[in-house]
């Protein structure tokens, strides 16, 4: 009788840890037995569109892809949107929308800096992961929260790269030509900083808007500083004004560009002289040009899912951030919970994706910015190709 | 000495351009006292209209210029009949204000119509785009079509209110209203005719400067300010006044840039409308208070 007595009350303790574990596992936000809710914010509308819904895109392609093949450890992953229109206020908003109402288990997005930034306080207090697809402000990850990680190229990792290409083509005189907007000093200071590191100091350090005409006064002060690289921290507009006005002058440094001019056609379009890029190469996040055969299968997901789009490099970011999600939710475990996906964020080491240019490696305490090898896009016997890869420590 | 040259030269063509966005302001200003807000997005209409008759259905340049001239004519003179006139009537205050709502309408249109197709859009020169030796330096041959353009534009209107009624009209309502209605001339006629023929203005500056400056919806504002700093500087009710201050503008931008600081390059325009306003209230070529009789 006894022993029954003391088999019928392990049972019911048995029960009762599997049914409290049961309850604690259920109990994560934004996962149920069959579905991962995850949260995306970002600017979905107005001018700035490209670089929060196409992100978007990319990510719920791959979802897509995953679902179809059975979801992970036989959960779907369903994405609801947030708009944060690109302002501060508009990220706030979003993102405690999604922690607090939709209850999402996790976060990718942060499309403009500024709003991103302003949502982190918010982002932090609640401790929900938090994985940025395209906002490129240092501040975002630096000092590294534990519940946020990037896996875009930051401003800081840009300009780094950009000296060092320059002077591994073999520079000695560097001119800088900067806008010193909130875009524009996120990335002009780490470079001044890592100029001074070298002991440089540029040979002119000249400021342009988006507004400057003309930029007759720049090229002539560069060319006073027999400047033999000039740098660009500046939009397609300014940075098509300033190489017209060195053609003009007849100035031909090596030309250093970054992520912001990406569209290459576009660019010697608004230079508007056939050939100008010659000696120009810029970073790019993506290893494959979107009409490259390696983008095939991407191309016809984007296509399936949303007809408007044609695969672009914005949609890449979004496939590139998608794929490191799913890989750190497979190493979470089948139980996933917040603190173990972090975990599994945390030990991504030389993780590879099918879009960005070096392999995603978030191991390290002092610095969750994962993705530390941007590309390099140039002319080669006039065409547009990949001519290299810079990878920083 | 070679920064000299080159400093002056680019200060010329630019200025030439802010010519002919402060002629505009100035027309209106000196027939209606209102200074047209909308000025710059006029510009930047007309700008879109070259850039949809000439770049996207394959127009050829001259017609396209005409076209895209007409076009702001058209729109100067639609928006007087919708927003401008029946404001009058409440004094100058509720048409300038009109002014600044009719500027965010036409960016909001542009945006609509033209805006996703990248962000700031080429326009083809008219002449080749190699630069050219001139005068012992390297120019870019688009900036002779603008100074050319430009100043074909201004000889136009000269002659268009020395020699035409029209002109004289106009000039005649601005120097006093009340009397140019008691002599017969239908004043709001002028007044309409009048925003069309600035708008006209703005229409011919940006399909002139289009190849240089690229075409989006926010240009309107910064080439509005260059050229509201001309018209100060210039005096506002005066059309010479106006090209005198387009080149100094020009000038003293390059200036700046070349001799003291790339960052003051662009601000130095609202420097100069800042001295234009402190120390030469009435412009240099100014005439207030003075009437012709």
């Amino acid at each position: 009788m006894k022993i029954l007595h003391n088999s019928a009350m392990a049972l019911v303790a048995v029960l009762m840890t599997a049914t409290f574990a049961t309850t604690v596992v259920a109990a994560e936000q934004g996962v149920t037995d069959n579905e991962i809710l995850v949260g995306s914010v970002g600017v979905m509308t107005g001018p700035y569109y490209i670089y929060g819904k196409l992100s978007m895109n990319g990510l719920e392609a791959v979802f897509d892809k995953v679902n179809e093949a059975g979801g992970v450890h036989g959960r779907k992953i369903r994405l609801v949107r947030e708009d944060s229109f690109c302002k501060p206020e508009g990220a706030i908003a979003a993102v405690k929308k999604l922690i607090y109402a939709h209850k999402v288990f996790a976060i990718v997005g942060g499309a403009c800096s500024n709003a991103t930034l302003a949502a982190k306080p918010e982002i932090v207090r609640s401790g929900i992961p938090f994985n940025v697809f395209a906002a490129v402000a240092d501040g975002i990850t630096s000092p590294p929260s534990p519940n946020i990680f990037t896996t875009q190229l930051t401003a800081a990792i840009e300009s780094r790269a950009q000296l060092k290409w320059a002077l591994d083509k073999g520079a000695k005189r560097i001119a800088v030509v900067a806008q010193h907007d909130a875009w524009g000093r996120s990335r002009y200071e780490p470079l001044i900083a890592a100029m001074k590191a070298k002991g440089m100091t540029p040979v002119a350090d000249e400021e342009m808007t988006l507004d400057t005409n003309d930029a007759t006064t720049h090229i002539l002060k560069a060319m006073n500083g027999k400047a033999d690289a000039v740098i660009m921290i500046l939009y397609p507009k300014p940075g098509a004004v300033l190489m017209r006005d060195a053609i003009k002058l007849g100035f031909k440094p090596i030309w250093v560009g970054q992520t912001a001019i990406n569209d290459w056609d576009n660019f010697e379009g608004q230079i508007g002289i056939k050939g100008s890029l010659k000696n120009f190469s810029t970073i790019t996040a993506v290893l494959y040009q979107p009409n490259d055969p390696e983008m095939k299968e991407w191309t016809a997901r984007i296509k399936k899912l949303f007809p408007n789009d044609n695969l672009s490099t914005f949609n890449q970011n979004g496939i590139g951030a998608g794929q490191v999600f799913v890989e750190a939710l497979k190493r979470a475990g089948p139980n996933p919970t917040r603190a173990s996906f972090l975990k599994a964020m945390g030990s991504l080491k030389n993780f590879k994706t099918d879009v960005y240019p070096g392999p995603i490696t978030c191991n390290s305490p002092k610095s969750h910015q994962c993705n530390q090898s941007p590309a390099w896009l140039g002319e080669v016997d006039g065409k547009l190709k990949l001519i290299g890869v810079t990878t920083l420590n | 000495m070679m920064m000299f040259s080159y400093l002056t030269a680019t200060g010329i063509t630019t200025g030439a351009l802010y010519a002919l966005v402060a002629l505009g302001i100035v027309v209106v200003y000196k027939a209606t006292e209102v200074v047209n807000l909308a000025h710059g997005d006029l510009f930047m209409i007309g700008g879109f209209f070259a850039y949809t008759l000439h770049v996207m259905w394959g127009i050829p340049y001259i017609p396209s210029l005409l076209l895209a001239v007409a076009g702001s004519f058209l729109v100067g003179i639609v928006t007087d009949r919708i927003a401008y006139r029946p404001l009058m009537s409440q004094g100058l205050v509720s048409v300038l204000l009109a002014t600044i709502g009719f500027s965010f309408m036409l960016k909001g249109i542009a945006r609509i119509v033209w805006g996703g197709k990248g962000d700031y859009l080429p326009f083809p020169p008219l002449v080749a785009p190699e630069p050219i030796q001139f005068g012992g330096i390297m120019i870019l041959s688009q900036h002779l079509v603008v100074v050319a353009g430009a100043v074909l534009v201004m000889i136009c209107f000269a002659v268009f209110f020395k020699t035409t009624r029209a002109g004289k009209w106009m000039q005649a309502t601005a120097d006093n209203p009340k009397a140019a209605t008691l002599v017969g001339i239908r004043v709001s006629r002028v007044y309409m005719y009048t925003f069309g023929v600035g708008a006209a203005a703005a229409g011919a500056a940006a399909v002139l400067m289009a190849p240089l400056t690229l075409l989006y919806p926010d240009i309107g504002f910064t080439l509005f300010i260059k050229g509201f700093a001309a018209a100060a500087l210039g005096g506002l009710g005066s059309i010479p006044g106006a090209i005198l201050g387009g080149f100094l503008v020009g000038l003293i931008e390059q200036f700046a840039g070349g001799y003291i600081d790339t960052s003051v390059q662009d601000v130095s325009a609202f420097v100069v409308i800042m001295f234009a306003m402190v120390f030469l209230p009435n412009g240099l070529l100014g005439l207030r208070g003075v009437r012709k009789v």
